[in-house]
């Protein structure tokens, strides 16, 4: 009975950021979560992401504050460096916490 | 549960990306060479050329391991910067192997104050003496031991599992040319160990072509 109720609420669901939702940045959110920082060709390796499609994530998460760039030069060649905000890491706990707290009061489907 | 868990392998796969160049393996197995050429003793007697060879080796091996390094896999493979944890685990690793050098070093001096003990000397001499190649075997498992266990540890705060296979290598290595007297020994197992790590490379080559310089800068 509990679960049923469960499932009847989907609040949960739909207050997850959806910034975070997507998953090219919820693959880079969750890279950058674990590591101190890294590179964008780093990220890109990673993550699979194709140059565009990254650079664009990576602006959107940075508008929002997620994401910290800076862009400097490692001898003559142009180096972009990532890290998560505190506020970005802060959203990624948060969608963490309440995914799996989704996602653990699913019931098992009987067999 | 398995939230944390997956983040765990997005962190242990990140780390372990950073090792799939070969580098290690091929300096490695250059290293075991240079090693095993300083511990055989020639017929014609030990030189001080066997020495300046044996160290200009190792700095050119090391210098070709970060050239690999700055060169060729930053540029591919791109740079990233661990959490404290891995940072943590570095230092707990700086801190254990200066204890096992302050160890081999405290051996070394004890081996060096007991030849010079003419009384404690000559028993050992005697006793070592007493079967043959005794000498040299006891040599080579103090030698393979001063070798294996530190690299052991290396590679399990490295989190680096082919160092495990690196370190078992190394240690045979210094056994068997200390105790054989024979080149051919670092000669074939510093090829073993460096052999993947070339395959790595070329693998990892191919994997990672160089990005084009605009595409660096996201």
């Amino acid at each position: 009975m509990d679960e049923q109720e469960q499932l009847k609420d989907f609040s949960s669901i739909t207050d997850v950021d959806r910034l975070i939702h997507e998953p090219a940045r919820l693959a880079m959110m969750a890279l950058l979560y674990v590591v101190e920082c890294a590179d964008f060709t780093f990220l890109m390796n990673q993550t699979g992401l194709s140059w565009g499609n990254l650079s664009a994530h990576m602006s959107k998460l940075e508008e929002s504050g997620y994401l910290e760039v800076e862009k400097s030069f490692k001898g003559r060649r142009p180096n972009t460096n990532l890290r998560l905000t505190d506020a970005g890491r802060k959203a990624f706990h948060v969608y963490r916490s309440r995914m799996k707290q989704m996602l653990d009061g699913l019931p098992e489907l009987d067999q | 549960m398995s939230s944390q868990l997956d983040l765990k392998q997005i962190e242990r796969r990140a780390f372990r990306s950073t090792h799939q160049d070969g580098l290690w393996d091929m300096y490695f197995g250059l290293v075991i060479i240079c090693v095993g050429v300083f511990t055989y003793r020639p017929p014609e007697g030990y030189s001080l050329l066997n020495l300046v060879l044996n160290m200009t080796a190792l700095c050119l091996a090391y210098g070709l391991f970060w050239a690999g390094k700055k060169f060729i896999t930053i540029p591919r493979l791109g740079q990233v910067r661990f959490g404290e944890a891995r940072r943590k685990r570095g230092r707990t690793l700086a801190i254990i192997l200066s204890a096992v050098v302050l160890v081999q070093v405290g051996v070394l001096l004890l081996t060096v104050a007991g030849w010079l003990n003419e009384d404690f000397a000559a028993k050992l001499n005697t006793f070592l003496n007493t079967k043959n190649g005794l000498m040299d075997l006891t040599v080579a498992i103090i030698g393979s031991l001063f070798v294996g266990p530190s690299m052991i540890l290396m590679a399990y705060f490295n989190d680096f599992p082919r160092g495990y296979y690196i370190a078992i290598m190394t240690a045979l290595a210094v056994f068997l040319t200390i105790w054989l007297n024979n080149l051919i020994y670092p000669l074939m197992i510093g090829a073993l160990v460096a052999l993947p790590g070339l395959i790595l490379f070329v693998i990892f080559l191919r994997k990672y072509p160089l990005q084009q310089e605009s595409k660096n800068n996201g």
